[in-house]
């Protein structure tokens, strides 16, 4: 195949999919290709995954990027960090925006799937509270991208 | 009206354009007034266009020939542009070709700054990868796969939130 310049690249998968109802399942699949494609793709696909951070699967890729420092927060409440080796990328450079609303929907889509019960509403109100800060700790140390960042709490 | 596609040159104008293996194409003047850098190479006699050969240019400036009234678009068209996913039935048909000659179009195209040829072929070659697994993309284009085994995995699980959507 012969090989076209990034700037190509980058306008077959940013351009004509936006609308499509498959769009990030189309990215994702291209991105699996080879790794050139795979670089072109990723600040393409995380631009928007501010929107979903609802999804324990991207939130696994979220813990995982935190740094020792914000890790520490996150080591009393046991279990709650994923096992994995650091992500690939850099991935939260490339997000553009997010909100504490769905950081909120995320970290208690998180605590549910790690079956983390908690009992007392102080303690359940403590461990969001705690998981928010190490994530939005993370976010602004590496969200080199953000542009729009709405606390409404 | 002006629709947008009034410029300078008058119908019976041409230019000469040549081909980076030296073939000369006479060309209806209007169509390089409305791409400027087709317009810088008017020239003749030595001055051809680099890194494009005759092949290629006879398709890039047949695209040109036929879409020659279109409307001029505007820098804020670029939204339109990326909603309307059709191509015309004549586009189909001319970029029906082999994959060499359309990745070959894309480059002249990005090249020249043919703007809507390039989206075009962008277009197609994105409605070829459309609902396809890495594996028949692999195959539809002849690529190589160069992730490690534990790279690839370790990738999919990283991403793998992008199928649910």
């Amino acid at each position: 195949m012969i090989t076209l310049p990034n700037e190509c690249y980058y306008q077959i998968f940013s351009n004509h999919w936006y609308y499509d109802h498959n769009y990030h399942r189309d990215l994702f699949s291209c991105s699996l290709v080879n790794r050139h494609w795979c670089k072109v793709i990723m600040p393409i696909l995380w631009t928007v995954a501010g929107q979903h951070f609802n999804n324990i699967k991207l939130i696994r890729t979220l813990l995982l990027t935190l740094n020792a420092e914000e890790q520490t927060l996150l080591i009393p409440f046991k279990n709650i960090l994923p096992n994995g080796p650091k992500p690939l990328f850099e991935y939260t450079s490339y997000i553009t925006m997010f909100s504490d609303h769905d950081l909120n929907v995320g970290i208690k889509n998180w605590l549910h799937y790690k079956r983390y019960e908690i009992e007392y509403d102080d303690e359940r109100c403590k461990i969001k509270n705690v998981n928010k800060c190490s994530w939005i700790a993370m976010l602004l140390r590496t969200g080199k991208n953000i542009k729009y960042l709405i606390l409404d709490e | 009206m002006d629709n947008g596609t009034s410029n300078s040159a008058s119908e019976n104008e041409t230019i000469t354009l040549k081909s980076c293996d030296g073939i000369e194409f006479h060309i209806d003047a209007r169509i390089a007034n409305r791409y400027t850098l087709l317009n810088n190479w008017n020239g003749g006699e030595s001055a051809c266009i680099p890194n494009v050969n005759g092949k290629v240019l006879e398709k890039v400036l047949e695209w040109c020939e036929h879409h020659i009234n279109d409307p001029q678009l505007n820098c804020g068209d670029d939204d339109s542009r990326r909603r309307n996913t059709i191509i015309e039935e004549w586009d189909e048909n001319f970029l029906s070709c082999d994959q060499d000659m359309l990745f070959e179009i894309i480059l002249a195209a990005n090249y020249l700054e043919i703007k809507p040829l390039l989206d075009l072929g962008c277009k197609t070659v994105a409605n070829m990868m459309k609902s396809k697994s890495p594996e028949e993309i692999r195959s539809a284009f002849n690529i190589d796969n160069d992730y490690t085994p534990e790279e690839e995995e370790q990738f999919r699980k990283e991403n793998e939130w992008a199928e649910d959507y």
